[in-house]
């Protein structure tokens, strides 16, 4: 008795397994569905999407929206998206979508793509928000510094903090870890830049521009190249073009696209039950490495081949 | 789950039905426009049927003819028609193979990315040039349609004013010595028609311009004209001996050459002939279908954007109302432009357009100049254009002009544009003392 009860049981156990299957398979796999934002019609754009595209789980059906750098027009769609049914996801292109979502969308999982110091934009309370931004690592420029330049030891930084505040600290850290130290100057606008550059002129070694909007403003820039050559302080910039300007060095994100893939790893997560706020913003995976051989040259500096070998522009 | 399959179908279809909605607003604005050029268009005056030989066919299809003379005179009539007719053609094909279409240019509207700071630029900045182009293009998807309109009054001609052209008819040889004889019985030989013409040519153009942004690199557009041109002539014509005395030779009391009083306007008078002709003429005029490729943009250092621009111009308008040229004319264009500091651009064009009717009338086609945002929302532009012919032998074998430009941005997607192009140089072709065009431009 006791055997037919236990063989009864299995069989059940059995039938309910195969039941179980067969409906399981047979129902199709969730979509997942997922709006696109992108702040304006540009190629990186474009090719964050296409990344995107490519690295988010297959099946998902992405529906996209260009706001023409309108903001009225990224709210308005926002403002539709929300009234029907919600999205699983929305995936914010650029800084302009980022502010869009941060300020419309509360209750549903926003990943931003392209988008520079998302800290400036996103609030600390901004729960349901993460992405992968254009910033390039911390701690690959300042080790960059410190292989050509392994005399380097104070960086000199000049920042405004209501931008790049957050950047400056997490560098100061990294700084540490690394032997180095920075020598800050913040400003409060782009005026500031000249005395500030002055103040630390015999306090560094380097100086490392960073993406900061009151630093950048073209004046501040042609002024830190100059100073650079008149000090004979070796310059991290930006930018392959800040690199044709004069600065030794330059570390920009290598393509949309990558970016855009990085977004899809993060959104994916999201989408097989990550919670948001455990997922941390990530830094430009790739990089592109220029190198100013002119500069080099004026500034005494020695490129390790090793360097050379690695950069993808070479400025002779 | 199914609903939600419905929610995202029909926020999809929301944006789908916007999408279509935008454009079937935008179609059918398209079309209204269309309609109402094509309407326009379709008005012609019944004055002049073959405007363009207005001068040619102002003293008859067969030149100037003279009064039959009785004996013991040699039969005049003829005897300055073929330098009469060769005349008043050559001076004919001058004004009508220089009339043409100004240049229009596309728009550059759109983004461009800033990589230091991360953001997107509105390449609207400083708004363009005018009448020369930019290496940038729209931006993908964008519909840019313009209306323009542009006066050109002509008043010169090689240099010679308008008003005040004047030809000179000499008769054949009687005698068949060889020459014009200056004395003897056959001295009338050497009478001369003098011929003072006052032309009055110039034209309204009205021109729909759209441009669409295939991808973010590659635009194309059309350039539609209704063109007015109004073409009148007045011819006097006067008989002169070698001395210049006013009737000619005389034999007795007898002028041997007196004017055929039938084809000359009232008053007459034997010694001289008035005669007016011309009309006015409203239609399409050359339809120009244009494609740009910005092949290379933000590359950083001192390169500057570039693009290629190909350029069909096709013979829509008609040839014999004064509307068109007509022929097929393909150009190609490079562009070279670069910004600096966000608000200057100065922009380079060279290219070489065929003229597939007439090869000789091939030219090489340039501009230099800049185009500078002065305020957010008004630039201003500077440029010399050129338009030379290497193998021409007629009018314009060289012609520049300096254009001068102001873009406004009154409304975030509306442009104001007004533009005057000054001649540097009115010794060669068929010249105005200035073409203003004025012209609003919308971009959806």
């Amino acid at each position: 008795m006791s055997l037919l009860i236990s063989r009864a049981a299995s069989l059940l156990a059995i039938a309910c397994v195969v039941v179980g299957a067969i409906s399981y398979s047979s129902t199709p796999t969730e979509a997942a569905k997922i709006l696109a934002l992108k702040s304006a019609d540009v190629d990186v754009y474009n090719d964050a999407l296409e990344g995107f595209r490519s690295g988010v789980s297959q099946g998902s059906t992405i529906v996209e929206y260009d706001m023409e750098g309108d903001f009225q027009k990224g709210k308005k769609f926002l403002a539709r998206a929300k009234s029907g049914a919600k999205p699983d996801l929305i995936l914010a292109i650029g800084v302009w979508a980022l502010q869009v979502a941060t300020e419309e969308i509360q209750d549903i999982p926003v990943v931003f793509a392209m988008v520079l110091n998302p800290p400036t934009v996103i609030g600390p309370e901004a729960r349901n928000i993460t992405g992968a931004s254009m910033n390039v690592p911390i701690e690959q420029q300042l080790a960059l510094l410190k292989k050509v330049s392994p005399q380097v030891r104070r960086i000199g930084v000049i920042y405004d903090p209501s931008k790049t505040g957050w950047l400056v600290r997490q560098a100061d850290r990294i700084a540490k870890d690394q032997g180095v130290r920075l020598v800050t100057k913040s400003i409060a606008s782009s005026k500031d830049s000249f005395a500030a550059l002055d103040a630390i002129q015999d306090e560094i070694d380097a100086l490392w521009i960073v993406p900061d909007l009151t630093v950048l403003a073209p004046e501040s820039v042609q002024y830190i190249l100059l100073f650079s050559f008149r000090h004979k302080i070796p310059v991290l910039g930006l930018s392959e073009n800040q690199v044709r300007m004069g600065a030794l060095l330059g570390l920009s994100f290598e393509s949309g696209w990558d970016i855009g893939s990085q977004a899809a790893e993060l959104a994916n997560g999201i989408l097989s039950g990550r919670s948001v706020g455990d997922i941390p913003f990530t830094m430009a995976r790739k990089v592109r490495l220029t190198v100013n051989l002119k500069s080099a040259g004026k500034l005494g500096v020695h490129i390790p081949k090793e360097i050379l070998d690695r950069a993808d522009a070479v400025i002779r | 789950m199914i609903r939600a399959d419905l929610a995202i179908l029909s926020l999809r279809s929301s944006v789908f039905s916007a999408r279509c909605s935008q454009w079937t607003s935008r179609c059918l604005q398209a079309v209204a426009a269309v309609l109402l050029i094509l309407w326009v268009g379709a008005y012609a005056s019944v004055e002049a049927a073959d405007l363009k030989n207005t001068i040619r066919n102002l003293y008859g299809s067969e030149g100037l003819h003279l009064e039959p003379r009785p004996l013991p005179f040699f039969t005049q009539e003829s005897r300055f028609q073929a330098s009469s007719l060769q005349g008043l053609d050559q001076l004919n094909t001058q004004l009508t193979s220089a009339i043409g279409l100004p240049s229009f240019s596309s728009s550059v509207t759109g983004f461009t990315f800033d990589l230091e700071r991360g953001v997107p630029l509105r390449t609207t900045e400083s708004l363009g040039p005018l009448l020369t182009e930019r290496a940038t293009t729209l931006g993908a998807h964008k519909l840019d349609m313009t209306l323009t309109y542009t006066r050109l009054n002509f008043t010169k001609l090689q240099g010679k004013d308008l008003n005040k052209l004047e030809l000179t008819f000499t008769r054949d040889d009687v005698n068949g010595n060889g020459i014009r004889d200056t004395s003897g019985p056959f001295s009338f030989e050497s009478d001369i028609i003098r011929a003072r013409l006052k032309v009055d040519l110039n034209e309204d153009i009205i021109a729909f311009i759209a441009t669409y942004g295939i991808t973010s690199a590659w635009d194309a557009g059309i350039v539609v004209p209704v063109v007015h041109v109004r073409l009148r002539a007045q011819a006097s014509a006067g008989i002169y001996d070698q001395f210049g005395n006013p009737g000619g030779t005389k034999v007795g009391d007898l002028y041997v050459h007196q004017f055929d009083s039938s084809k000359c306007d009232p008053p007459f008078d034997q010694a001289s002939c008035k005669r007016r002709g011309g009309g006015e003429e409203t239609g399409i005029g050359d339809i120009i279908l244009r494609t740009k490729y910005n092949f290379l943009r933000n590359y950083g250092g001192i390169m500057p954007d570039m693009a290629l621009l190909f350029e069909v111009k096709l013979p829509t308008g008609d040839e014999g109302r004064l509307l068109g040229t007509g022929g097929t004319n393909l150009a190609g264009l490079f562009i070279a432009s670069k910004t600096y500091g966000r608000w200057f651009t100065p922009h380079v064009n060279v290219g070489y357009e065929i003229d597939t009717q007439e090869l000789r009338q091939n030219s090489i086609r340039y501009a230099l100049g800049f185009d500078a945002r002065l305020l957010p929302e008004l630039s201003v532009d500077a440029d010399v254009i050129g338009r030379l012919k290497p193998a021409a032998d007629q009018t314009g074998e060289h012609i520049h002009d300096l254009s001068l430009g102001v873009k406004w941005n009154p409304l975030s997607s509306w442009i104001v544009r007004a533009n005057v192009q000054i001649p540097l140089d009115k010794n060669s072709g068929l010249r105005a003392d200035a073409i203003p065009t004025v012209g609003v431009e919308y971009l959806f």
